[in-house]
Parts: C-alpha cells; structure tokens; sequence
C-alpha cells in the first residue's frame, strides 16, 4: 500500500491546500499518475502515484486545509485492503 | 591506491553505507513533517566525509556546513543521537535544540554545523589557532562546499593559515552546485586548487567519489600540518543525489546527469568492488552488512521517535564558554 500525502517542504511548511482530486476511490492509477493537485506557500504542487493500483478513499475533500505529513488517500496493490 | 587491512576497509565501507541509509529514511521522514527546520541530504557524497574522517585522530576538530550529518556520522557520532537530533529530541547530540544543521559537540571537537555559507572554514581556523597556541598535536578541518568558495571571509581565514602556518585542512565538500548554481559557471579561473595555491599552500583536485583517494590526501596534510608546514586544501568533487533541500523540485540538473553520476561514480558500490576483489568479503558478506545497517537505522529512528523532547529549562543551555567548558 502506498500512501500519497501532503509532502513537508522547506524550512517551515505547514498547511496545503487541496485543490483538485484528479482520481475517484476505486479508479485504476499507474506510475506517475497525478492523483491530487495541493497548493503550498509557495507552489502548487501535483502528487503522482509511485505505484500501479487502485485508489482507496479520499481523505480529505477540496479545498480542505492539510497538514503537511498528512495522508491524503493510498493506492492499493491487488489484494489489499484499506484499513 | 593501496588498500587498507581488511577491517578498516570493512569499516569504511560500512561507514558509507550507515550514511547512505541513515540519509535516505532522514530524507522521509522530513518530507512527512518529522524533521524540524528542514534538513539536508548528503546521499553521494559519503567518499568525501568517511575518507576525510578516517584520517583523522579522534580529536582532531572539524567545522562543517548546513549539510552535515555524513560529517557528523563519520566522525564516530551515532545514528541514534543524530536521528534524536533531526527530531529534536532531548537525547539528540545537540540535546535537541539544535536540529538537522547545529549538529554539534565540542568537548569532542566537533565544532558544529551551521546556516551560514562558507563559515565552516573560519571557525576551524579559529580552532587552528587555539591547538596552535596550546601547543597541542592536532589538526583542524574546515569543511565547505563550492558555494562558500565565492565568498571572502573563506579567503580571509585561508589567508591567515597560510601566514601563521595553522594546522588547518580545508576540504571542499565540491557538490557542484551551489543550491542549483553550477560551480562552473561561477568559479573565476575555473579551478579551485589554483585558486587556493595562489595563497600559498598546498592544494589539490582530487575524487570525492573514492574514498580511498580522499583518506590518502587528508593523511598526508595532515602529517605535513602537524609537521608545522601549515594548511593545505583538498577540493574533492562529489555529487549529491537529492536537491539542495528535501522536497526541492529542481529543474537546474538532467535526470540523465544524475542516473550518470549515480550508475558510474558511486563512491559505495565502487569500494564495495574493491573490497570484494581484494578478498575482504563477498556478496553474501556485504548483503550481511547491508542488512545491520538497515537495523542500525531503524532502531536510530524508534530512538528518536521514543525519546522525549527536551525541558524548557534546558534553553539556555550550551550557549556560552562558561557552560560548555571548552578544552581544545
């Protein structure tokens, strides 16, 4: 299972915005698909997929505010379950 | 290059493995927001840090940069007390108040880590001068990267090493970029060993990527500073793997430069090759070694993740001469 989360960059990030969900739970994704768009201090930043598989649940809805470090949804490997 | 018994070959080996892992969980766990105050990743440039380290006495002193865990790790600091450190945690080297760039201890001359660029080498030299005056049989490292070499006060303390003939060694810690500025592009005559010569020590270009090569030429400036024949310079280029930062997206290097580096200079898998040719061990010996590092690393970070941050009362502490005690 791999878990996409809002990535802690630079000296002090603290939140990001969500702004768009480019995978509904239960879609087919791929390496290197864009899963989520978040937006930081700084940037926005699109979060791919490091592994093949099917996406679990949302976790947060757009436009919610994430802590960085925070899971946004995970990709799951055939057979797996969320939790 | 003639190699070393098997154990301290073995060792060495090891070392650079331990910061090769230690740097890549570091990096994310940063990137999940565990690190305070970002950190720096030193993956590459293990060659640099075990081969200078490993020519020096316990000791000896070193001042090192922002980028400083594969310094602090190779100067015989644990995984543990360094991981506690990047948490902040009160059983961290710096008591964890000091976090990813103020590793430090001096009681055991390691003069710290710190923000500012190029500032290694003034501290060191100061250090330089107090084993100079105290009469003392050690040598002082100042380690920097290509970024510091732009900057005058680096010269400035090069230049009264030279004059008072201190027993110092400056390592250029030579990434190749400075954030994402090529040292090619900045670098005035274009060779840092010239530059240095033109101060009137000893200086070279050497390969940062072999660890051996960089043990050989700190061995020897060291002999020649505690010889009284004053500081040398060592530029040993290397290659980070990860940006300049964690969690940098750069655009300023090709994917190809980097797959480059990584498949043909890597400083761990060339002296694995040279281990296992010259019979010190073989795969099953070196998967073995790979295998503790990976729990050496692990239990570092359920130490840290354990420990408890540290007392507000404690603030103040290690703050002035007074408190620290310091014994050069």
């Amino acid at each position: 299972m791999e878990e996409i989360f809002v990535p802690a960059l630079g000296m002090a990030m603290d939140n990001a915005v969500l702004l768009e969900w480019l995978k509904q739970p239960g879609d087919q994704v791929n390496v290197g698909d864009i899963v989520a768009v978040i937006e930081t201090d700084k940037t926005t930043l699109d979060l791919p997929a490091e592994t093949s598989g099917v996406l679990g649940k949302h976790m947060y809805a757009v436009n919610d505010e994430v802590p960085a470090g925070n899971t946004l949804c995970v990709v799951l490997a055939p057979g797996e379950a969320e939790a | 290059m003639t190699i070393p018994d098997k154990k301290t070959s073995l060792g060495l080996l090891r070392q650079m493995m331990v910061i090769r892992d230690f740097e890549e969980t570091a990096d994310k766990l940063s990137l999940r927001g565990k690190v305070s105050g970002g950190m720096h990743n030193s993956s590459g440039q293990e060659a640099v840090a075990v081969g200078v380290l490993s020519a020096l006495a316990p000791l000896d002193v070193i001042a090192t940069t922002h980028r400083s865990h594969h310094h602090t790790l190779a100067k015989g600091f644990t995984s543990r007390e360094i991981m506690a450190e990047l948490f902040t945690r009160s059983t961290g080297i710096s008591g964890g108040r000091g976090a990813s760039m103020h590793l430090g201890d001096v009681t055991k001359g390691h003069f710290g880590g710190n923000g500012i660029v190029g500032a290694g080498v003034g501290i060191a030299m100061g250090a330089a001068l107090g084993i100079q005056q105290k009469g003392d049989k050690k040598v002082s490292v100042g380690f920097i990267g290509d970024g510091g070499m732009n900057t005058g006060r680096t010269w400035e303390a090069v230049n009264m090493a030279v004059i008072w003939k201190l027993p110092l060694i400056v390592v250029v810690d030579n990434n190749q970029y400075a954030v994402e500025t090529f040292v090619g592009r900045v670098t005035g005559g274009g060779d840092l060993a010239k530059r240095a010569e033109g101060f009137g020590m000893k200086a070279f270009n050497i390969d940062g990527m072999d660890v051996l090569e960089v043990r050989k030429y700190v061995s020897e400036a060291r002999e020649r500073a505690l010889a009284g024949e004053g500081p040398s310079f060592i530029n040993a280029l290397t290659y980070r793997y990860y940006g300049h930062n964690v969690g940098e997206k750069g655009q300023y290097r090709t994917q190809e430069e980097i797959d480059t580096w990584k498949s043909t200079k890597d400083p761990i898998d060339h002296f694995t090759a040279v281990v296992i040719e010259n019979g010190y061990a073989d795969q099953a010996a070196i998967d073995e070694m790979r295998a503790s590092v990976r729990a050496e690393i692990e239990d570092a970070v359920a130490f840290a993740d354990a420990s408890p941050e540290p007392d507000i009362s404690t603030i103040y502490d290690d703050i002035d001469s007074g408190k620290l005690g310091v014994q050069l």
